[in-house]
């Protein structure tokens, strides 16, 4: 099971954010949010946070997305030293989506009206 | 305290000074926020006759307990202030983000006074506030002033941090004190009505920027859970909401067309052959939306980002919504999708109101056509339809040059000027939105009883299900500004719940966020408060019953349906409901019922 992003139908409404922090905080705080939407000109781009990697990149990556350069770190999952994303903002403690819901029901998927996120289940 | 920060963050833009309130307790429960805390600081604070454009005018950046809460469609925030276009108060609604990030900076409430000896931008981050100079920014557009500060921003912070950074500005025209300049945000979003740019520009202010990484909290957390997914669920289901998620605001140029009730060539049809086209919204969708845009919070996403091919205009902007389309375009005689978007893109970028630029815009077609404004006054020939002329004096009235200076002052002051004052379509110096009074004889009395003046999202307009029938028109008129009042305190969008569609939501949001228990009657009394004050902040300000009128083209001359709207039937019956004498002053018993006594002091 995995949660699946298109981000062509992201509107940049930031309900998952809403939905996530309020799950792990009960208070609602983008910046505690292990889902996180940047929002582009002609596109938003959900992105959620992976595993923290003590190391931070040497050089500074550029990606395309839909002929767009695109900063290498916002579509990176990584929390890392460098970056302010997916981390607590007061203790700096690094944040990782857990997949939660019991059984598994991420709420940034329930609370996604656009169908941006969607869980795939595979075999 | 849940939902609110319970802080104000006052800016003292002559002294330089920051400093940070408490909200007392009792304002919270009963002003709630976004319209209604923002009137309360401006009625105690500022005397009503005041310049507008003078420093102690203050502009007051008003959020409510559920802006940045994600309560559906609840994330704007309303400019308070004093109109320089009305001389009447001003509360514009807008979109985006910026409302959630004050929120999320700490603050509820942003308080601007004084002015700047120089150009300056304000820099808000948690508890770190700064007036930061903007002699890099002045003159610039209001995309490219966005860009050059989240550029600037790179040196101290990171994509995503600029990213959770919201922007809010005026353009060329808030600098040069155009009368119906306006505030944006965001890329493209529009604390539009009112004039309030120019307030802006008065106080030397370009740009505000808020950003924070605070908590905002619910009372009841699991409630509010259940709440949402209770709404997203209905949401799906509701066949209007639906179309608005589609088309946003495009579906009703076309619908307005073949009804004949959208304001063309100065009000005097409501109707115009080239918007036939727009009959099917696909022909405006297929052509130039990039993306459907939210606002935070919403799940209906209903604005729509733009582009069209011309090398002139390379961005993407916002919109054009309904009003800009019907007053920029079929208003002024034209209706090619390309020019609108131009007309659209230039008031967004230059920064003023797209709804009273139209309308002014028609007024001067309409002199000129007439023989009454000569053309060498104004340097082209101003038919209906020359939008290359109004393309020119658009940046030419933000500028305020040539004979922009006088179209920046607005339709009302130009009309005066050729002795034809009876060719302006707006109230109170506003310009009319879209929607042909004379189609629906209830929205001529909306109109010219809002308090702000000719402004379409104060009420219900009356083609809704549940206000249809025109028996109850005056008496829905009264409820439903009242309702909407409140609407504007969450701060909820007037669009998704605007009085039949989910009326009931707004009691439930505010319990769950809050915690308090607001009743029905409860918050109907605070609208009407709301409304009372309002009207007696216009009093003070000099305006009268007088101010409570039509163009005498809607009351006098059948241009629509073989109909006027009988506004000297519908007043008297408005005043009595309202509970306020004949001369549209609310009685001693009215103000002593909504605790308004000491405030109506004085006031005949």
């Amino acid at each position: 099971m995995r949660i699946k992003i298109d981000h062509t139908k992201c509107t940049g409404c930031k309900l998952c954010e809403v939905a996530c922090s309020l799950q792990h905080t009960e208070a609602i705080n983008p910046w505690r949010s292990r889902i996180r939407v940047f929002i582009g000109e002609d596109f938003c781009l959900p992105v959620i946070a992976g595993p923290y990697t003590e190391a931070a990149c040497n050089a500074k990556g550029i990606v395309m997305v839909d002929g767009m350069e695109m900063d290498g770190c916002v579509v990176c999952r990584a929390s890392c030293p460098v970056k302010t994303a997916f981390k607590e903002p007061d203790t700096g403690i690094p944040l990782k989506c857990d997949f939660c819901g019991e059984p598994p029901d991420p709420q940034c998927v329930r609370w996604c009206e656009a169908d941006a996120l969607t869980i795939v289940i595979e075999d | 305290m849940f939902g609110w920060k319970g802080k104000i963050l006052r800016v003292d833009l002559s002294r330089g000074n920051c400093s940070v309130e408490d909200i007392a307790p009792d304002v919270r429960t009963d002003f709630i926020g976004g319209r209604g805390m923002g009137l309360k600081v401006l009625f105690d604070e500022v005397d009503p006759l005041i310049d507008p454009l003078g420093p102690q005018n203050k502009l007051i950046f008003s959020t409510g307990p559920l802006t940045g809460t994600g309560a559906p469609a609840g994330g704007r925030f309303i400019v308070v202030s004093k109109s320089p276009l009305s001389g009447a108060i001003a509360n514009p609604c807008c979109g985006g983000y910026f409302g959630a990030n004050l929120k999320f900076a700490g603050y509820d409430l942003l308080i601007i006074e004084g002015k700047s000896p120089e150009p300056v931008y304000l820099f808000i981050k948690n508890d770190l506030v700064e007036i930061r100079p903007a002699g890099n920014l002045w003159g610039k557009w209001t995309t490219e002033t966005e860009k050059q500060i989240r550029s600037d921003m790179m040196a101290e912070s990171d994509a995503w941090e600029i990213n959770n950074t919201s922007i809010v500005t005026i353009g060329p025209a808030g600098e040069n004190l155009v009368k119906f300049a306006c505030i944006m945000a965001d890329g493209g979003r529009a604390a539009g009505r009112s004039g309030l740019g120019a307030v802006m520009g008065s106080k030397n202010l370009k740009a505000i920027v808020a950003t924070g990484t605070g908590d905002v909290t619910i009372a009841d957390v699991d409630g509010f859970k259940n709440a949402v997914m209770e709404f997203l669920e209905e949401g799906r289901e509701n066949k209007a909401l639906e179309k608005r998620r589609m088309w946003g605001t495009w579906s009703l140029p076309g619908r307005a067309n073949k009804t004949g009730t959208q304001a063309a060539l100065n009000f005097k049809t409501g109707y115009s052959e080239e918007f036939t086209k727009y009959e099917d919204p696909a022909y405006i969708r297929d052509r130039i939306r990039v993306r459907d845009e939210a606002c935070f919070g919403c799940p209906f996403a209903c604005s729509k980002r733009s582009r069209i091919a011309d090398p002139e205009y390379p961005g993407t902007t916002k919109g054009p919504e309904h009003e800009s389309m019907a007053l920029l375009g079929s208003n002024c005689g034209f209706g090619g999708l390309d020019d609108i978007c131009r007309a659209n893109y230039l008031c967004n970028e230059l920064g003023m109101d797209t709804i009273t630029a139209g309308a002014t815009f028609s007024c001067a077609m309409e002199l000129f056509e007439e023989g009454y404004l000569p053309e060498k006054d104004i340097g082209y020939p101003l038919k209906f339809g020359n939008t290359e002329a109004m393309f020119e004096l658009m940046k030419k009235i933000a500028l305020r040059r040539d004979f922009g200076n006088l179209l920046a002052d607005g339709g009302k002051a130009l009309a005066e000027k050729y002795n034809h004052p009876e060719l302006f379509m707006g109230i109170k110096g506003m310009g009319m939105p879209a929607w042909h009074p004379q189609g629906f004889e209830v929205i001529g009395l909306q109109y010219a009883t809002n308090n702000v003046g000719a402004c379409h999202t104060k009420a219900t307009l009356p083609f809704y299900e549940g206000r249809k029938d025109p028996a109850h028109g005056v008496e829905w008129t009264k409820q439903d500004q009242d309702y909407v009042a409140v609407v504007d305190c969450g701060v909820l969008c007037w669009i998704i719940y605007h009085g039949p569609l989910w009326g009931e939501k707004l009691l439930s949001w505010l319990g769950v966020t809050t915690g308090i228990d607001y009743t029905e009657k409860g918050l109907s009394l605070i609208g009407e408060r709301i409304w009372n004050l309002e009207r007696l902040f216009n009093l003070k300000a000099g305006l009268s019953a007088k101010d409570d009128c039509l163009p005498k083209r809607i009351t006098d001359e059948p241009r629509v349906n073989n109909q006027v709207v009988h506004l000297d039937r519908m007043l008297p019956e408005y005043y009595r409901v309202r509970g306020w004498d004949e001369k549209g002053i609310p009685t001693p018993e009215k103000l002593e019922q909504l605790g308004l006594t000491k405030e109506g002091a004085g006031v005949r």
